[in-house]
């Protein structure tokens, strides 16, 4: 369990965090996501101990992280920024861990053949791809079989079979009764992933709910082309459903096709078209962070 | 505790610049040791006066070095970013600050034990083709001073990366303060009549724990010194990290 009540977070003048209330449930896999900038790191960070909220609490597990017993043993993290030596190798900065919390070197080899990196392990980790380093930062957080994982961004640089592979290892994982929170800018990169979504935009929380809401905001309105399209808008607000007039024919109704048609049907309404109009996962994303793409260039 | 102090050690083992500060321990004190025997008169060289100093001197990389390395057990943590995965293991900062200490007292005391060995080692060899026995029980009854002062400016040194996180500024700083700012103040302090308290300014202090000449203070009186230096420092170390947010 993690939880985040009230957080605020500033950095001089620059509000980071905004009052931020959620709660990740264990034996789930929770996204957390918003736009570059929106807070996502800071709040990771302030759950992690690494920086120290204005205002509120964060509890890993029931206490603040920096009183856990032996925390490297019991949360996983993956943090965005590279955090292992260059010179070192990657099997020595997992040796470097598993020194520090007593875990035994057999655990490093078998975290790095879960990773895919036995033979890269001996090199040094300047000489890493942004994959592998990627990978290397999951064997990290993997290191201590963890009750509670914290992945900031772990797709990031992974080919698609990496990302299908943690896909599937995430939800094992989940399945175990586990505690993961992963964040993103991209919804729908984690869309089949995660079991609830966090978005959060300027550092507050915009929606807290199932990723199955999330879907079913994406399945949207219904598309009707008619020759008759006045007279079945018409028709359709005497029923007391929303439309919209398209041009050319073509309504956007705010009701399901099978009403739309039962309507039409019952008073004689020739139908042309009728389409849902579903919107992507991304449509639905901005829409509820209110992020204009065109003002996204800079 | 142990733990920690043992992956602390193997950071540093693990990466190549401790190993450069090893190389430059060793042939330093190689070049110092054979420096020494070298520009002296056949007779003096069996004076057991010399070689109680020509050990302690051979030591002396060791102190300045432990100062070095012992800042670089904690600057390179924010130098590469690694400081967040160390905090992430040892969240309780100031465990972290005191295992840092410990990781630079053990660091000045492996550079103390290197250039001993080597100091030793030339000795030995270059004294024996000169047909001039070494008597390092005169010298074993001091050694413990040339170790004690490592491990201490060791500690010292990590403390000051505790204090001042970035590599260069840290280095730069310390360079600057010994070369420029100390030697400003001693001026400053003469024109006030107050000479004497140079000699307790910091690096006076840890020059002069190196120092096997006993000009100055007492090596008691210096050693206490460095260890209120040392403390003012692992207090501001400790205070500092404690606050700091880790954002990169």
């Amino acid at each position: 369990m993690i939880e985040v009540e009230g957080l605020t977070k500033r950095f001089g003048s620059t509000l980071a965090v905004d009052d931020l209330s959620f709660t990740v449930k264990p034996g789930a896999v929770t996204g957390f996501l918003g736009p570059n900038g929106a807070g996502k790191s800071t709040t990771m960070r302030a759950i992690l101990g690494l920086v120290w909220p204005t205002a509120g609490r964060t509890a890993v597990l029931g206490s603040p992280y920096r009183e856990l017993d032996r925390p490297a043993r019991r949360v996983g993290v993956l943090l965005e920024t590279f955090d292992a030596h260059p010179g070192r190798s990657g099997r020595n900065h997992l040796r470097v861990l598993a020194s520090a919390v007593g875990i035994p070197r057999s655990r490093v080899e078998e975290v790095l053949a879960l990773v895919d990196l036995t033979e890269a392990g001996r090199r040094r980790v300047k000489g890493y791809s942004l994959g592998m380093r990627q990978r290397l930062g999951l064997a990290a957080a993997l290191l201590g079989d963890p009750e509670v994982l914290v992945l900031d961004e772990p797709a990031n640089g992974l080919d698609p079979q990496g990302i299908r592979w943690l896909r599937g290892f995430l939800r094992s994982l989940a399945s175990e009764g586990r505690t993961i929170l992963i964040s993103s800018h991209v919804l729908a990169e984690v869309a089949q992933t995660v079991d609830e979504v966090v978005i959060i935009h300027h550092g507050k929380l915009i929606r807290h709910a199932a990723m199955a809401e999330v879907e079913a905001m994406a399945a949207g309105a219904t598309r009707v082309r008619s020759p008759e399209a006045d007279r079945l808008a018409a028709l359709l607000i005497r029923e007391s459903v929303d439309v919209r007039a398209a041009g050319d024919g073509r309504l956007t109704v705010a009701g399901t096709p099978e009403r739309v048609g039962e309507i039409a049907a019952a008073n004689g309404v020739v139908l042309h078209e009728l389409t849902v109009e579903r919107a992507t996962l991304e449509e639905v994303f901005l829409e509820l962070t209110g992020d204009d793409p065109g003002e996204r260039g800079a | 505790m142990t733990n920690l102090l043992g992956a602390e050690l193997l950071k540093l083992r693990t990466i190549r610049a401790t190993w450069g500060y090893a190389l430059a321990a060793v042939g330093f004190a190689g070049l110092m040791t054979a420096g020494n025997i070298g520009s002296r008169a056949e007779l003096e060289r069996f004076d057991p006066e010399f070689q109680f100093k020509l050990v302690l001197d051979g030591l002396f990389p060791a102190v300045i070095l432990a100062l070095l390395l012992g800042m670089l057990l904690v600057t390179n943590e924010f130098r590469h970013g690694t400081i967040a995965r160390t905090l992430l293991v040892t969240p309780r900062r100031r465990i972290l600050v005191a295992v840092k200490l410990l990781a630079g007292t053990a660091a000045g005391l492996g550079l103390a034990l290197l250039t001993f060995a080597t100091t030793t080692a030339v000795a030995v060899i270059w004294l024996s083709i000169l047909d001039v026995p070494l008597e390092l029980g005169e010298a074993g009854g001091g050694l413990w001073r040339g170790f004690l002062a490592a491990a201490l400016v060791g500690t010292f040194g990590a403390a000051v990366g505790g204090v001042v996180h970035s590599q260069v500024g840290a280095l730069v700083g310390t360079l600057v303060w010994i070369f420029v700012a100390e030697p400003i103040v001693w001026v400053l302090l003469g024109l006030v009549d107050l000479d004497g308290v140079s000699e307790y300014l910091p690096a006076a202090t840890v020059l002069g724990i190196a120092d096997s000449e006993g000009e100055g203070l007492s090596y008691a009186a210096t050693t206490a010194n460095l260890l209120g230096w040392l403390a003012v420092a692992a207090v501001l170390a400790a205070f500092r990290t404690e606050r700091r947010d880790i954002t990169s």
